[in-house]
């Protein structure tokens, strides 16, 4: 059966040539996919999304960070990897005419409530106290797995919130505050104790922009729905439902997120992008001189999906031991030269010799003066001038 | 007289000496009855700490002492225990000089009246004589020093002892009838806390009568004195409100301390008729409301003065009642003040309606947990009810006082036209 092929006689030749090029190329490609996974200094995700706002009127909040937990879920962060903070429960709420849903859009067109969802800090245990315990790990021994935020220096942390904020703060529960500065603070505890690899840190909340103002940790990026002097505007109210179901930048945010799959190239410029002014009102701010890379070469999925892409391949693919993480961390230890001590809690050789307190006050000479001055004038005045030659 | 009073002074010494050293004093001093925001002990210590610690102590709503007791209590606060102990004392000796001197001066007014025929034939039981009024000296000093109100008050060492001690100094001026004195000690007094104003209009008519001036609108000589002396306290409270004010270089005290006597922001209960009313008051009344409240506790002294002209320092004891009854911020030490007073009026029994023991054990265990709706209600109707047993001894020593004034010069059984026996009716 050696039937002639018709045509030249090298196109096997080639044919077998550019098969064994394109499989050495392959080999090449998966061997360079292997050894790129090497090289990012990213394996796990994290995500703590947080709602600050309590009340039936806050419905938004809770269903904007219930969107965002519901597109990081489907991306394929596992309820175990996240850290979701909802200051009130809408969806058993008495006044909602649909219980057990909450609606992102109007006409009740997408429940992001579902019947999947874990909420790990509810109600009032949403205490800035609680979700900076969550940041840096300082947890009491006693609380469960859910509630922590087991990150490690190779976790890239995505952290999302939303509620009523002002310039520099944001409130919880309608009774405290946090502080950029102490959101700031937060960070770069989590960034000494290697919490993360890299951070990205969304905000919806009017004057978002100045809670990253004051980040100074590396490899943080950060976004938010409105500047400084900003309001962040509500999206649509149903009027079924009574209030307004979504804020517009987390809105057009979960626009975009809809169209990210799990291999989605997409980059951060293009969700730098999302909610121009035209449909956000609000002017959505960013912040990316903290992170490393160029966020052209961030992708979407590195914070807000679960990378967990398998791929099975016959090839043998040879790694070379002495491969090095293309990103080194920025050296900051050689801030930590100084040995650290414990400042003394209780002086105590202060209080063994310790001596009189020491009035810092005394009352002006003028004030002595004229008292006594006044007394004295008053004792002549009234048993008489005579009494004068027994004092001088 | 000397002894038994050094021995009542050493008792009492001894019993507040004793009270301190015992747990009883810190309970105590946290009482709302013996302390109030006026004159807490803790908040002297408060401000004089805010002081060395540079800051104004009238900053804040903490402080609301006068200058002068900061400078009193900047060398003394170590010996702040002494101090009370003896302006208690200091207070308990003016009182005795000051109503034995009362006493020659009521003695011989009677002596006068008697002489003049004034009184009617059969008012022989209510002459006093000086066989009853030997010990009234000895006792008002007792009553003051040995009083539960007192004791108490001095061991919580609530300023309002400092506040005694100027008054009681200010009534043994007046009645000595030292002008000067007089209208110093008051202007300190009034500067200290604001109502003892109304103890200027007893003490110009007591010493009216000293320099034997009627008190008649047309004359001169009435215009004259009154203007000396009013004059005499108005300058020596500026004098001591401009001294006040080079203390600390500021004028702060001035709302502080005056402000906060006469706006009552400071709502915590006390024994007193004006939290209650005010806790539970829209702040669009609570103006109008203060005005009235205030104006309560000054209006009664111009028809009491009208009224006891003849009798100025009846007067002065029914004023002082007044004010410890109605004034912002009352306390037991203002209660135990007037209090010391009535065994002068203890000859007053026959003629009184009901007699009346106000210093009757109460429970003090509803102010402990202020912190339900049926405590708040018991507080009030308890506070009301403290506020009403004074009034009503307030006017039964009036009306007793009257109505001895009256059978005096009526004769003791009276009896109508027709001679059948008459009732005295208080209309």
């Amino acid at each position: 059966m050696a039937a002639a092929l018709p045509g030249p006689r090298w196109l096997p030749a080639a044919a077998a040539l550019l098969w064994a090029c394109c499989g050495s190329a392959a080999t090449d490609g998966i061997q360079d996919q292997a050894e790129q996974f090497f090289r990012s200094g990213h394996t796990n995700n994290w995500a703590v999304l947080v709602c600050t706002s309590r009340f039936w009127f806050n419905y938004r909040h809770v269903a904007n960070t219930l969107s965002v937990y519901r597109s990081v879920k489907r991306l394929g962060i596992p309820d175990s990897h996240i850290v979701l903070m909802l200051a009130d429960d809408m969806a058993c709420n008495p006044r909602n005419p649909k219980p057990a849903t909450v609606f992102s859009h109007k006409n009740m067109e997408l429940n992001v409530y579902g019947d999947d969802v874990e909420v790990d800090y509810r109600s009032y245990e949403v205490t800035v106290e609680n979700f900076l315990r969550v940041l840096t790990g300082r947890i009491p021994p006693s609380t469960p797995r859910s509630k922590r935020l087991l990150s490690d220096d190779r976790s890239n942390i995505l952290i999302y919130m939303t509620g009523h904020g002002g310039n520099g703060f944001l409130k919880f529960q309608d009774s405290e505050e946090i502080t950029n500065v102490e959101l700031a603070d937060a960070f770069e505890q989590m960034w000494q104790k290697r919490r993360y690899n890299e951070l990205l840190f969304i905000i919806d909340t009017c004057q978002g922009a100045s809670m990253y103002e004051r980040f100074y940790s590396p490899n943080i990026m950060a976004l938010a729905s409105s500047q400084v002097g900003e309001d962040s505007l509500s999206h649509q109210p149903d009027l079924g439902i009574g209030v307004h179901l979504m804020d517009r930048y987390t809105f057009y945010v979960l626009e975009f997120l809809e169209e990210i799959h799990p291999a989605s190239q997409t980059n951060m410029n293009d969700l730098f992008q999302v909610c121009p002014r035209s449909l956000c009102v609000s002017t959505p701010g960013h912040r990316t001189d903290l992170f490393q890379r160029d966020p052209q070469n961030v992708l979407i999925t590195d914070f807000f999906g679960s990378v967990r892409k398998v791929e099975i391949t016959t090839e043998t693919v040879a790694l070379d031991p002495n491969l090095v993480g293309l990103e080194t961390r920025v050296p900051n230890d050689e801030m930590a030269t100084e040995p650290l001590k414990y400042a003394e809690q209780l002086p105590v050789a202060q209080i063994i010799h310790q001596k009189p307190k020491q009035k810092d006050w005394h009352p002006p000479g003028g004030f002595i003066l004229g008292l006594w001055a006044l007394i004295i004038m008053v004792f002549f005045k009234t048993y008489g001038i005579k009494h004068m030659k027994y004092i001088f | 007289m000397a002894a038994p009073l050094v021995l009542g002074i050493l008792v009492a010494v001894t019993v507040r000496a004793v009270l301190y050293r015992s747990s009883l004093a810190g309970f105590i001093s946290e009482r709302v009855e013996v302390a109030s925001p006026l004159n807490a002990w803790k908040r002297v210590v408060e401000g004089l700490a805010l002081l060395d610690l540079g800051v104004s102590p009238y900053s804040g709503d903490v402080f609301h002492e006068t200058p002068l007791i900061i400078y009193l209590f900047h060398f003394l606060i170590e010996y702040s225990e002494l101090v009370f102990m003896i302006t208690d004392v200091l207070t308990a000796v003016a009182l005795y000089l000051a109503v034995q001197d009362f006493n020659k001066v009521v003695f011989k007014k009677q002596k006068l009246l008697i002489e003049l025929d004034r009184y009617a034939s059969d008012v022989a039981e209510l002459i006093r004589t000086p066989m009853e009024m030997h010990y009234i000296p000895l006792k008002v000093a007792l009553f003051y020093l040995l009083n539960p109100y007192t004791v108490m008050s001095c061991v919580a060492k609530s300023t309002c002892a400092i506040n005694n001690t100027v008054i009681a100094f200010f009534i043994l001026a007046t009645i000595k009838g030292s002008t000067l004195l007089s209208a110093i000690f008051l202007s300190i007094a009034t500067y200290q806390s604001l109502y003892p104003l109304t103890l200027f209009a007893p003490a110009l008519l007591y010493l009216l009568q000293r320099q034997f001036i009627p008190v008649k609108l047309k004359s001169k000589d009435f215009w004259l004195y009154t203007t000396q002396y009013a004059a005499l306290y108005l300058c020596s409270l500026v004098v001591i409100v401009c001294l006040s004010f080079f203390l600390l270089n500021s004028w702060d005290f001035i709302p502080s301390v005056y402000g906060f006597i006469l706006s009552v922001p400071d709502l915590t209960p006390n024994i007193g008729l004006f939290w209650y009313f005010f806790a539970e008051m829209f702040e669009h009344f609570s103006l109008f409301f203060v005005c009235v409240f205030q104006i309560n506790v000054f209006f009664y002294t111009i028809p009491l003065a009208v009224k006891l002209k003849e009798h100025p320092i009846f007067f002065l004891f029914i004023q002082l009642a007044i004010i410890s009854i109605f004034k912002s911020y009352p306390t037991v030490g203002d209660v135990a003040l007037y209090m010391a007073f009535l065994p002068l009026w203890s000859h007053l029994y026959r003629c009184k309606f009901f007699v009346f023991d106000s210093s009757h054990p109460h429970p003090h265990s509803p102010w402990g947990t202020l912190n339900s709706n049926t405590t708040d209600v018991y507080c009030v109707t308890y506070t009301l009810y403290i506020s009403l047993l004074q009034i009503l001894l307030i006017s039964d020593y009036f009306y007793a006082f009257l109505r001895r004034e009256y059978y005096l010069t009526h004769g003791l059984y009276l009896t109508r036209k027709d001679g059948t026996e008459a009732m005295l009716v208080l209309k």
